[in-house]
């Protein structure tokens, strides 16, 4: 019993931080008020561009470049939504789309094949894991932290709930949702790379195969709070493992529910806590709004 | 216009039937040579599914079969470079080599981003005067179904899948050729040998709960069955064949509960099945995963104890050979143990009693090919199945 509990954990810390990365990335952009749906394109741009640099260099320095190429893609969302103050949902979907076909060109013209780049120096291992889990468990510390208990984080929140009175008190609405989106494309970047470095050892054409999706989700599911958003990554990381314990440990279980309830079980679990809430309950009141201080 | 050109199609298929049946006997042998230099180049056409080139298993097999074995060129920076001797060498078994001849077919090849594609990419085929459209994966299905009724006079070639009718029943055509493999009987091969390195447990990861994936468990399961009848065999289903992460939580789950042997049928969940193993391995277990569809050895040379590989190369060669041959016709077949068309890659792993399993698995493939071993092919098969 204890054995399987153990390779319950073991499970988790190891199916879980790409999640946990991307989904505190989406938190801090929703907080600030601008709607981040692009998640999935910024940690495809993370996996391949971490992959990519781990060839030339350390895989740890690469992952600073998956950082860097989902900070990249949230700056063009950052130009579109808060520069130019275009639709959020529509940019966001958008990047998604460009980065899937950018990511299978690049694969293509750099290195002649459609399914994944050539392996890297795998990551270190730290206490049977690879360092990203341990950053994984102290990063949503550390920026809920930052949100709930720093005067930056206090703006970054007004930002997301009422940026007229931001604006007033002196403070630039729009800088501010620009450092919360280029952070929250590096995380995401992270969590892509995090997907190439850790998780494989290379990228793989499908990646982050709808885990973006899964971030904002987990997002919304722990109330826009870091610390929520990093407790629904992993329970639905702990749904899955859970699911292929169970299955694999007593498959008589598949005899009275079939095998694609189970699969489906944590996301209808996550609609049914949405439907139970208030409506839109806790998401920043001026979320997918463009702030034009023009208005005032 | 269609009615005439329907009914050619009929004659010629019924023309085809007869030829067949007159050369079976003499399948394989060279052809006229006079003949096939006198012909101007077959142009062969070839849709991928999503895998596309480069995803170094099914898709690449068949670009394999097309370009390297049939056209004798490879791709590079976009077009096509000639092969020197050498390199077919490293692209053709040398069990094949004698066998397997450059054809004077030129490849035409379109793959498919996304789902849609797929007729559009098969029409676009036709349109650019294909002599043959080969169709790669059971995705295609429909779409080749659809093609096919709407060019009549066109000739295809659907790999993995028979066409289906709208209850899923397989329904011919007269223009299209089908080609399935006998994946239980390569699986039934692997899993004699998994049952003869595991001691106890063995397990096997799936990606989706398809038949065609119920095909490897039940071939796998009854392989472990033959050779270690007391070894328990955990099962494991993904969900998906796109999500690295998950073959990877699964594949984590059975080493932690000690499967000593991992078969993965789960497409690119798979690459985490084997990333799983490797690294169960680095950190002291004894185990080994078993790779699907082409040679998966280069991903984990320690790891990897063979693969379950389907030539769907040999089926796209052997169906430009054919239509070269003018013995092309529609039809549904069955490729197997027998036709070299599944079969397990070379064991580079080392284990203790290395040589005596390899024998053993050599014996039963030998009866298989007999005939005198049927492999079951579904769960229903395999309950009624007793090990020889």
């Amino acid at each position: 019993m204890i054995e399987l509990l153990v390779a319950l954990l073991h499970s988790v810390l190891d199916a879980a931080p790409p999640l946990v990365f991307a989904a505190v990335g989406a938190v801090l952009a929703e907080r600030s008020g601008v709607v981040n749906v692009g998640v999935e394109g910024m940690m495809r741009a993370g996996a391949f561009a971490a992959a990519t640099a781990a060839l030339a260099m350390p895989t740890p320095l690469g992952l600073l470049f998956g950082m860097l190429a989902g900070a990249a893609v949230a700056a063009v969302h950052a130009l579109l939504c808060v520069q130019l103050r275009a639709d959020q949902v529509v940019s966001g979907m958008a990047l998604n789309l460009v980065m899937l076909a950018l990511g299978t060109f690049l694969l293509e013209a750099l290195f002649n094949s459609s399914s994944g780049s050539p392996q890297i120096a795998p990551l270190p291992k730290w206490l049977g894991h690879s360092p990203l889990t341990w950053l994984a468990v102290l990063t949503p510390l550390l920026v809920h932290a930052v949100i709930q208990r720093t005067p930056w984080g206090l703006r970054l929140r007004a930002a997301g709930e009422k940026p007229l009175a931001v604006a007033a008190r002196g403070v630039r609405v729009n800088r501010l949702r620009w450092t919360a989106l280029l952070a929250s494309g590096a995380l995401a970047g992270l969590g892509g790379a995090t997907l190439s470095c850790a998780t494989l050892d290379h990228f793989e054409h499908h990646m982050p195969a709808g885990l973006g999706f899964m971030a904002v989700a987990a997002m919304v599911f722990g109330r826009w709070s870091a610390l929520g958003a990093a407790l629904a990554a992993t329970f639905f990381a702990f749904g899955d493992a859970l699911r292929i314990g169970l299955v694999s440990s007593a498959p008589q279980v598949l005899d009275y529910v079939p095998q694609g309830v189970l699969l489906a079980l944590p996301y209808a679990l996550t609609l049914v806590v949405l439907a139970l809430r208030p409506r839109g309950g806790d998401a920043p009141k001026a979320l997918g709004q463009p702030f034009d201080p023009e208005l005032r | 216009m269609r009615v005439t050109a329907l009914a050619v199609a009929v004659c010629l298929a019924g023309l085809g039937c007869k030829k067949k049946e007159e050369r079976e006997g003499t399948q394989g042998a060279p052809s006229a040579p006079n003949a096939l230099a006198a012909a101007k180049p077959a142009v062969v056409g070839l849709v991928t599914d999503i895998g596309g080139r480069g995803d170094q298993s099914f898709n690449d097999s068949a670009l394999r079969g097309l370009e390297a074995w049939a056209g004798n060129v490879r791709f590079a920076q976009g077009k096509y470079v000639p092969l020197t001797a050498d390199e077919r060498a490293k692209l053709l078994p040398a069990s094949l080599a004698k066998d397997v001849q450059p054809l004077p077919v030129k490849p035409l090849v379109v793959q498919s981003k996304a789902q849609e594609d797929y007729e559009p990419n098969l029409q676009l085929l036709v349109d650019q005067g294909s002599d043959l459209v080969v169709g790669v994966g059971f995705m295609l299905e429909n779409a080749v179904e659809a093609i096919a009724k709407a060019n009549p006079a066109a000739k295809f070639l659907l790999v993995d899948s028979p066409i289906l009718d709208a209850s899923g029943k397989p329904s011919a055509l007269p223009n299209v050729r089908t080609v399935v493999f006998r994946e239980e009987e390569g699986s039934f091969l692997v899993g004699a040998l998994a049952g003869l390195v595991a001691k106890e447990k063995v397990a096997f990861v799936g990606g989706m709960e398809i038949p065609l994936i119920k095909k490897f468990e039940a071939g796998f399961r009854a392989g472990v069955k033959t050779t270690n009848p007391k070894a328990e065999v955990l099962i494991q289903y993904t969900g998906s064949f796109d999500n690295v992460a998950k073959g990877k939580q699964a594949a984590q789950d059975v080493v932690a509960k000690n499967a000593e042997v991992v078969f993965q049928a789960a497409g690119s969940d798979g690459l985490g099945v084997i990333q799983a193993v490797k690294e169960a391995r680095a950190a002291g277990k004894s185990c080994f995963v078993i790779g699907v569809d082409s040679d998966q050895a280069h991903l984990a040379p320690d790891a990897v104890l063979t693969s379950m590989v389907k030539q769907v190369d040999l089926a796209v060669w052997r169906a430009s050979k054919r239509l070269l041959d003018k013995q092309f016709v529609g039809g549904d077949e069955a490729l197997g143990l027998k036709d070299g068309a599944v079969a397990y890659a070379p064991v580079t792993v080392d284990f203790p009693g290395k040589a005596e399993a390899l024998a053993k698995v050599e014996a039963l493939r030998a009866a298989i090919v007999e005939g005198k071993l049927k492999v079951p092919s579904n769960l229903a098969e395999l309950d009624a199945f007793t090990p020889p």
